[in-house]
């Protein structure tokens, strides 16, 4: 019996299902913000105001032709983005949603889920490298200097809320903030503009869309897939988003606690966690209105000349507190 | 045996380093067929080669087929952005066949609407530009406002792009009083939006990393590779037809020539806007000082026989019109020179790395579009012999007498 609930736990909710019925909305929602701070509509005709727009998205894609050019690495090409998406749901699994722990959680599981995001940029690489296209090669190499750019200020504020809760569990890190306040007011709060910042860079959205540039190297390392390749892409993105800005949520605002009557738990944690979220996703969409593309070289110089110095900042401030 | 082995040296030589990335015919920054063909050194850019003849139209042929009236809109076709400059420099170049002047109403309609004109097509300018660094709410924005110059344009000719305004002769439609009240609303809406795109461009921090320093033409290239337009005036470099050579009232409509001495992309974005600031207030001056009286004069369907050159500084620059008449009702030839053409070889400068200024292919895109390039209008024809690695150009009685063999 218990088997069997833990394999709905993980496929249905807060499970698999879940995330993936989520994230359409979330990219639904992202791009309806993104349309109406530029002065546009956004998706409107599939569902209700669009809502169902990438859904759809995802099933054309998943009719449309999938091509498989000649010169590129088969094996790799084919299975990397079932890795992608294999990757970002395990993410969303060890997130805090239905209770103070995610489905899977274990000590020292912060360090796992930052793991997962830099295993994601290394499937990124792989496969520009594997698609034999140019754009698709200048595409993986861009993504590779950009992540030598972001990772590290990102691991860094990470580990300032370890540092915060004297633990790398991601339970206890929830847990603490729930009775004694969130990291982002007590002194997190340039770990919390730097992990946000460096999320945008993780998820290759503008500012630092530089591995995917369409004006410059068309797709980037995607310009190859096509067809449920591409559809599988698509989610991944859509699911990391989702998986970001839970981990954030968990990190800084307390993941899904708040005030709750004894027995309606398991309603309202789950509440609290989409309202978080959405207030993530929120400041995320905002980034992206805001700023022209960066050239790689000045993300990387910028990543090194502001973000890491602040982020030791952060830490010894945080060692400063404890 | 030696050849296999030097073959093999040069497998492993530091050349393979280097590869291709081709930029055309079909590419995301480019909106026309173009090719370029760039090589590139991880991000760096090392070599430019360039190739516009994909969309030959056979237009001045086409032209020599049809009659003098129905010229006006085959010409009017060659450029969809810039169709009142070529409408307004074919006009002129037949009038002039003809002799005959326009009536000075006519004048200031035909300059309002070309300068309404640039405004369109330096609105559509900026937003690409944003777009291609990234800046997609930027160039939202800027559409957006773009909307009220179209609105203006439809309101006063018929239509919002192709206008079909200016005719052999004088102008097709009359402004009304009404229409005037409108223009000057527009212009007020336009002049409050465009200051407020000039002070984005001047202190937003990533436009100015990604414009500032980029796609450097120096003056004295500039001059020597014939850069037009506000290409050149970006370079710092004094030129304008509107002031070198008044056409319609360029001498009477006063107006300032609009340089800037950074020489680089960013310059070239101060240089359309500020040039669309001072269109405004031309269109104003016209609106105040138009005379009453007729817009259109008759002129008989063939003008003698004789040859006419016009010249219009049209949005992207400086535009040439040949015509040569033998007397019939279609032009014995006709030529074509636009702007972007002259602008090709500086762009491929611009995207030449030099020993201290160094070309990223993040660049490319905005390099590119700093010309406001109209690839279509661009079209050559050169003959290569594909075995024998030749390449020649045929004039057109050599053609002729090749076609006759």
């Amino acid at each position: 019996m218990n088997f069997l609930l833990e394999l709905l736990q993980i496929l249905v909710f807060p499970g698999v299902l879940f995330a993936i019925g989520l994230a359409f909305v979330y990219e639904w929602l992202d791009r309806k913000i993104y349309a109406r701070l530029q002065n546009r509509v956004g998706p409107l005709y599939t569902g209700p105001s669009g809502i169902l727009q990438p859904f759809a998205d995802f099933i054309k894609l998943l009719a449309k032709e999938d091509i498989v050019p000649n010169e590129v690495d088969k094996p790799l090409f084919n299975a990397l983005p079932i890795f992608a998406l294999t990757l970002s749901l395990t993410g969303f699994l060890a997130l805090p949603i239905t209770d103070l722990r995610g489905v899977i959680s274990f000590n020292g599981d912060l360090i796992f889920l930052i793991v997962l995001m830099t295993l994601i940029c290394i499937v990124i690489m792989y496969s520009g490298i594997s698609s034999a296209n140019r754009f698709s090669t200048v595409g993986a190499e861009r993504a590779a200097l950009q992540l030598l750019g972001y990772e590290i200020p990102m691991m860094l504020s990470a580990i300032s809320i370890g540092i915060l809760a004297s633990s790398m569990w991601v339970y206890d890190i929830v847990s603490i903030q729930a009775n004694s306040g969130w990291f982002l007011i007590s002194p997190g709060i340039l770990g919390f503009a730097i992990f946000v910042l460096c999320g945008q860079a993780e998820l290759e959205r503008i500012p630092f869309d530089i591995p995917e540039a369409e004006t410059e190297i068309v797709a980037g390392w995607l310009t190859e897939f096509s067809g449920r390749k591409l559809a599988l892409f698509r989610l991944t993105k859509d699911v990391e988003l989702l998986y970001l800005s839970g981990l954030v949520v968990a990190l800084f605002l307390g993941g899904p606690s708040g005030p709750v009557m004894p027995g309606l738990e398991f309603i309202l944690y789950p509440l609290y966690f989409l309202l978080k979220t959405l207030f993530v996703l929120f400041l995320l969409t905002t980034l992206r209105a805001l700023f022209a593309r960066l050239r790689i070289d000045q993300m990387v110089n910028f990543s090194w000349k502001y973000l890491v110095p602040i982020a030791i900042l952060q830490v010894l401030i945080v060692r400063l507190v404890v | 045996m030696q050849e296999e082995e030097l073959q093999k040296m040069e497998k492993k030589s530091a050349y393979e380093l280097f590869f291709d990335i081709p930029v055309g015919p079909q590419h995301p920054a480019l909106k026309e067929p173009a090719f370029f063909k760039f090589r590139v050194e991880g991000e760096r850019v090392v070599g430019v080669d360039v190739d516009v003849s994909y969309n030959h139209r056979g237009i001045e042929r086409a032209l020599e087929d049809r009659n003098y009236i129905q010229n006006i809109y085959l010409i009017e076709r060659i450029c969809g952005i810039c169709n009142v400059a070529h409408t307004l420099c074919y006009a002129q170049a037949v009038e002039q066949l003809h002799g005959k002047e326009i009536p000075p109403r006519a004048n200031y309609i035909r300059l309002m609407i070309e300068e309404l004109a640039r405004i369109h097509s330096h609105t559509l300018w900026l937003g690409v530009a944003a777009h291609e660094i990234g800046f997609d709410t930027l160039f939202m924005y800027v559409w957006r406002d773009r909307e009220v110059v179209m609105d203006l344009i439809e309101m006063l000719t018929g239509n919002r792009v192709t206008t079909a305004i200016n005719t052999i002769g004088g102008v097709r439609r009359d402004v009304s009083d009404e229409a005037k009240d409108k223009v000057n609303k527009g212009m007020n809406i336009l002049e409050e939006r465009l200051k407020y795109y000039r002070k984005v461009a001047l202190n937003d921090p990533t436009v100015n990393a990604r414009c500032s320093g980029v796609g450097i033409l120096k003056p004295r290239d500039a001059i020597k590779l014939c850069a037009v337009g506000p290409t050149l005036r970006a370079s710092g470099v004094k030129n304008d037809v509107r002031r070198d050579d008044p056409y319609t009232l360029h001498d009477e409509v006063p107006f300032n020539v609009i340089t800037f001495d950074t020489m680089d992309v960013f310059a070239r974005v101060l240089v359309r806007i500020d040039e669309t600031l001072e269109s405004v207030n031309m269109i104003r001056y016209c609106l105040d000082h138009m005379p009453n009286g007729d817009v259109r004069i008759k002129l008989p369907l063939s003008p003698p026989v004789g040859e006419a050159v016009s010249r219009v500084e049209a949005p992207r620059g400086e535009l040439i019109h040949y015509a040569r008449s033998n007397g019939t009702k279609n032009p014995e030839r006709y030529k074509v020179r636009t702007p972007t053409f002259g602008n090709i070889p500086s762009v491929s400068e611009m995207l030449t790395s030099k020993s201290d200024y160094e070309v990223n292919i993040a660049d490319i895109p905005i390099v590119l579009a700093s010309i406001d390039p109209c690839f279509s209008c661009t079209a050559r024809m050169e003959f290569r012999d594909v075995s024998k690695g030749k390449t020649w150009i045929w004039s057109l009685k050599e053609l002729k007498a090749h076609c006759k063999k």
